[in-house]
């Protein structure tokens, strides 16, 4: 079972001790079955906020505001146990680190036919069964050996395989690939990413790859979201956002990323002026400090969400269709 | 010009066994290479990036250097001098500062960062009237505000302890910075500032640097030179411009391309290179890289290649070096993309 997902008007704060601090705010996206979406933007941009109440798994400290509807649910409605069921059965999440996803002291084997609790109708024998064809697809070789092995003894690549292997072994509609190939070395990353490209294309699902590595965004996905402050600023198909930039923010990123520059630079780019304070978010747009064109408007009033065509969105003041 | 810093052949062996199994067990097992006859130099001012994969011994080496780590054979030389003794390392270390991986974790959580910037000066016994004027010009130095000083590690971003970190490596007027994975963690809006940084004051104050990174898209815009590590061993070394535009080793072609780029238009179509580096205990036969590599022969199975100079500023590890125009250079590329059925 697929279908399509769509958060509106999302806005998550975590109450603490110091205020409550503003970690997504009025974030809309949507994502249908088949498309790879990519959300990216550095760290304290709410990245992980925003896939962590996709999957539902905010802490108690966390107040939720708007809708993400999934196949026609309203997942923040749901209670408690319909929300666990949910996240066994069609919503997967991948982690950076597979090491800490995986229990040191059970087996691969064991932890992947746990995995598959929800399968009823599958006995013990054809659940191993069906991981050891799983292991193989996601590029293991002697799966049926590797089955026995602990988390310790896999390389850091051979786990992300195992973690994603996990992850459609449930089926998922959903699967969030948070920071997927972070750990891993270059060409293991290269690997990696292949693999992911080659799973989709039998796999029918909504794919989430949420990276701060414009590489593996570029690589991957079919959609990409901006993220800044807790605030998508800009989102489109990867080949707008990539070379048709609107918002400020998101043609400074692309401009600070070494890997776009084959000839020596001097002086490497970077964006000036540090995050606001997500406390007391400012009123105007969340950008304006730190951009370069910022006008009048920008410091007091929030910038809205300016259509650019039937995909490409940026929330700035100074663009125009 | 004499180099300011000469490796010679250096090996560095890590016993197998555990203490206690040493004790216990009359037969050690054998003891094993991670740095295994690592030749190179450094000229003053000169900035070398030393690049290579998890578990290929860069960060050892360089804590090799400093005396860090002991080194197994091999010579170092610093300012014209053999390094054998610890006296030596101590005097060394007087002129050259290491920037550890993790910058928070290696600025003591307890101690202010005042004092944190002034414990090198303390520790080599330099005169200091003042230590708090001391700290507040390195800060200064790298562009935090002199408020600093009363803070703890803690209450610092990542960009901000990196900088601490380049403020105190910085402290003694090293000829020689030896920087670990100095981005590492980093976003890219931060990593740029960090490494204007260090370019900057290494025009100023005129030290020689040694990058130890992973990241091939950063060292390509601040060193001078490249050594590209494998297993513990130098594969390939030349000017990074030359070594970018016509790798040599089919390591490092695989390397490069295995970098995504940020451009959906030039999506890469295959891996360049599958499966794992190998593991030091278990050394592959002949050239190392040949389990791996798209154009390895028979002779790569069974006879090491020794690393040799090409041209005059190259040196490579390799039997059937990339050549520009060379059928080596065509085979890889082939290769490179005919490895498609080979992964799933």
């Amino acid at each position: 079972m697929s279908g399509s997902l769509a958060a509106s008007d999302l806005s998550v704060r975590y109450e603490t001790p110091h205020g409550s601090v503003h970690a997504l705010r009025h974030v809309d996206i949507e994502a249908h079955p088949g498309e790879v979406i990519g959300i990216v933007g550095e760290s304290g941009c709410g990245k992980s906020t925003l896939v962590t109440a996709l999957a539902n798994l905010l802490p108690a400290n966390a107040r939720v505001d708007g809708s993400i509807r999934y196949n026609g649910i309203d997942l923040a409605k749901l209670d408690a146990r319909r929300q666990r069921l949910l996240r066994g059965d069609e919503i997967a999440l991948v982690s950076q680190d597979p090491m800490t996803a995986f229990n040191p002291v059970l087996t691969i084997g064991d932890q992947l036919v746990d995995f598959q609790h929800h399968r009823k109708d599958l006995g013990r024998a054809q659940k191993r069964a069906r991981i050891a064809a799983m292991l193989g697809r996601v590029g293991i070789a002697d799966a049926e050996l590797r089955m026995d092995c602990y988390p310790h003894e896999l390389s850091g690549g051979m786990r992300q395989r195992v973690a994603i292997a996990a992850a459609l072994l449930t089926d998922p509609g959903l699967l969030i690939a948070d920071e997927p190939t972070t750990a891993l070395d270059v060409t293991m990353e290269a690997q990696i990413i292949h693999l992911l490209r080659a799973l989709r294309s039998e796999y029918n699902g909504i794919i989430i790859v949420v990276s701060h590595n414009l590489g593996v965004i570029a690589e991957l996905c079919d959609r990409v979201y901006v993220m800044y402050a807790g605030e998508v600023v800009e989102g489109g198909e990867v080949d707008a956002i990539f070379h048709d930039a609107r918002h400020p923010y998101t043609q400074a990123l692309l401009a600070c990323d070494p890997a776009r520059f084959h000839e020596r630079l001097d002086r490497l780019p970077t964006i000036p002026g540090s995050l606001p304070n997500l406390t007391q978010p400012p009123s105007g747009c969340v950008y304006a400090p730190r951009c370069a064109c910022a006008f009048a408007p920008c410091g007091s009033v929030a910038p809205p969400l300016v259509k650019l065509s039937a995909s490409h969105r940026a929330r700035c003041h100074a663009v125009t269709p | 010009m004499s180099p300011l810093l000469t490796i010679d052949d250096l090996s560095v062996t890590f016993a197998r066994a555990g203490l206690l199994s040493r004790l216990v067990n009359p037969f050690p097992l054998p003891s094993f290479n991670v740095i295994d006859g690592v030749t190179l130099s450094l000229m003053p001012g000169e900035t070398l990036g030393l690049v290579g994969e998890s578990g290929s011994g860069k960060t050892t080496l360089a804590r090799t250097i400093l005396g860090l780590v002991r080194a197994a054979a091999g010579r170092i030389v610093f300012e014209g001098r053999d390094v054998r003794t610890p006296a030596d390392f101590r005097a060394m270390r007087r002129r050259s500062a290491m920037m550890f991986q993790d910058p928070v974790a290696s600025l003591s959580p307890r101690l202010r960062i005042g004092t944190l910037l002034t414990e090198p000066q303390i520790i080599q016994g330099l005169p200091m009237p003042d230590r708090r004027a001391v700290a507040k010009a390195l800060l200064a130095l790298v562009g935090l505000p002199a408020s600093f000083v009363d803070r703890f590690p803690h209450e610092l971003s990542g960009g901000q302890a990196r900088r601490v970190g380049v403020a105190r490596a910085l402290a003694m007027k090293p000829h020689l910075l030896l920087a670990d994975e100095p981005t590492a963690g980093l976003d890219v809006s931060v990593q740029g500032d960090v490494l204007n940084l260090i370019g900057d004051l290494k025009r100023e104050l005129g030290f020689a640097a040694m990058i130890v990174t992973h990241n091939l898209a950063m060292i390509r815009h601040v060193s001078d030179r490249l050594a590209i590590m494998y297993l513990g061993r130098l594969v390939e070394a030349g000017p990074t411009q030359d070594v970018f535009c016509a790798p040599m080793h089919p390591y490092t072609a695989t390397l490069i391309q295995s970098e995504p780029i940020p451009d959906p238009r030039r999506r890469s179509q295959n891996p360049a290179v599958t499966g794992e580096i190998p593991s030091v205990f278990r050394r592959p036969s002949g050239c190392e890289f040949h389990t791996r590599c798209p154009i390895a022969r028979d002779r790569c199975k069974t006879e090491a290649p020794t690393y040799r100079p090409m041209g005059t500023d190259r040196m490579v590890r390799c039997h059937f070096p990339l050549q520009t125009g060379g059928q080596e250079r065509e085979a890889f590329s082939r290769a490179s993309a005919n490895q498609k059925g080979k992964l799933t």
